[in-house]
């Protein structure tokens, strides 16, 4: 009875370390996403979300990253409503995420000049998981580190539809540039 | 046995915690926005208001068409001889109010508007609540066929609360208590102040269709007129909303929609027509 109470607690001060003590975790709540998907000569279909979560566990380079669909701002508010309603359909799929991992990451290398890192892991949108793989350039900051870059990705990799109505007015690869101050 | 599920938990423990656990950390540091969106597609049920506000700054065009009676076949080619127009214009002042200027031909009618949003459904509330207050002005009124006409006659008023809920994500319901009040009415036809009760709902097939109802009861009708009940379907291309609708009542302007609808359904009189809306 006495081993099994102090194997508990043995396990408990382990978990409670590794996820607390260990941990050199630098967090933003105000990052951001901007998305660019215009076409030439056509209305501009474009948004930006600027309270994206996100982390960073210096220690092993593990970043995760959400951001709420519904806090995307458009120009115009009609355009935003439809792309909630019909594109990302953010009453059922209100989240996009990322998990991955900064690869050979290590925190000593980070200088006030950016430096490029693989970022691999995957991303979430619209209820479709996909493997990513993009270059952040990460620079130091006075509390933490900077962590900016840009991607392209398909709508029909996470199964968003677009009409054939609207598809001459919407890219077929969407620039999707991300922006994170993290700090501590 | 003991012995090695201990460890095997230590294991467990540790692996788990890594970018699973990271996104973990910070999915409850967000607040969810929790009011219920798109409702309805557009300004309009079929005729009647929805709860669905412009957004500050936006600026709605709207044309709107109710042809003549579909009875008369090919002789008015199902009515579209008869044309009726409304053309017409919504701003939205801030995000909770909005104004409205519209021209009907029939009546030579003008209409003003003001719709203000007092509730709006999320978690804590059930219904989406906005106030809509109409002035409609008749111009075809000519003071050789009334002596004694004063501007003050051609004045028309409704107030009217529009209450919605949505159901589910297909699925959104509307009830409309309207009182209208009439300066110039023929006493043998309908009384001066009037009040009508209904509402409606959408239902939508697909993504992009909607198929919309509503039907309002007058309870100060003496006969004459009917009461009225519109079919329509929202079609969304791309951005813009047209609505094609068959209704009893060819009026566009809300007073003259709610007191004097001419259709009968049930002896195919009834009339054709859509809104068609271009937001700035």
């Amino acid at each position: 009875m006495k081993k099994t109470f102090i194997n508990f607690f043995v396990l408990l001060l382990i978990t409670a370390v590794h996820t607390d003590c260990f941990g050199q975790k630098l967090i933003t709540k105000t990052g951001s996403i901007k998305f660019q998907a215009s076409m030439p000569s056509y209305e501009e279909v474009a948004a930006e979300n600027k309270s994206v979560s996100a982390v960073l566990e210096q220690s092993t380079g593990d970043f995760a990253a959400l951001v709420l669909i519904k806090g995307f701002r458009f120009k115009v508010a009609l355009m935003e409503e439809h792309f909630n309603e019909n594109y990302m359909e953010s009453e059922k799929f209100s989240k996009a995420t990322f998990k991955g991992k900064i690869e050979d990451f290590n925190v000593s290398e980070i200088t006030n000049t950016a430096k490029n890192f693989t970022l691999k892991g995957d991303l979430t949108v619209h209820g479709k998981t996909k493997a990513v793989s993009v270059i952040v350039k990460v620079s130091k900051t006075a509390s933490g580190v900077n962590a900016v870059g840009s991607f392209e990705v398909k709508p029909e990799d996470f199964d968003i539809e677009i009409p054939s109505v609207v598809s001459k007015k919407i890219a077929d690869k969407i620039k999707i540039a991300y922006n994170f101050t993290l700090s501590k | 046995m003991k012995k090695f599920l201990i460890p095997l938990c230590l294991f467990f423990a540790v692996a788990a915690h890594s970018q699973d656990d990271l996104l973990k950390s910070i999915d409850s540091s967000q607040v969810e926005e929790s009011y219920s969106t798109a409702t309805f597609k557009a300004l309009q049920l079929v005729t009647l208001q929805t709860t669905k506000m412009p957004a500050k700054k936006e600026f709605y065009f709207v044309v709107s068409h109710r042809f003549g009676t579909v009875k008369d076949g090919l002789d008015s080619f199902f009515g579209l001889d008869n044309a009726t127009t409304k053309l017409g214009g919504i701003y939205g002042v801030t995000d909770w109010l909005s104004v409205s200027l519209s021209r009907h031909t029939l009546n030579k009618m003008y209409e003003t508007g003001a719709k203000y949003r007092m509730a709006r459904q999320d978690a804590h509330f059930p219904v989406d609540i906005v106030g809509y207050s109409v002035a409609d002005i008749n111009t075809f009124l000519e003071e050789d066929q009334y002596p004694g006409l004063e501007s003050k006659h051609r004045m028309t008023y409704v107030q009217q609360l529009l209450i919605s809920r949505k159901i589910s994500q297909k699925l959104s319901l509307e009830l409309v208590p309207s009182f209208i009040h009439k300066n110039l009415y023929n006493p043998e036809l309908e009384n001066d102040n009037q009040f009508s009760f209904g509402g409606g709902g959408r239902y939508k097939i697909t993504k992009r269709l909607s198929v919309n109802l509503e039907y309002m009861h007058n309870f100060d009708n003496p006969g004459f007129y009917e009461n009225p009940l519109s079919v329509g379907l929202d079609v969304e291309t791309g951005g813009h909303v047209f609505q094609l609708i068959f209704t009893n009542s060819q009026s566009m302007s809300e007073s003259g929609y709610l007191t004097n609808a001419s259709g009968e359904w049930n002896k195919g009189d009834f009339f054709f027509g859509f809104n068609l809306y271009r937001v700035f």
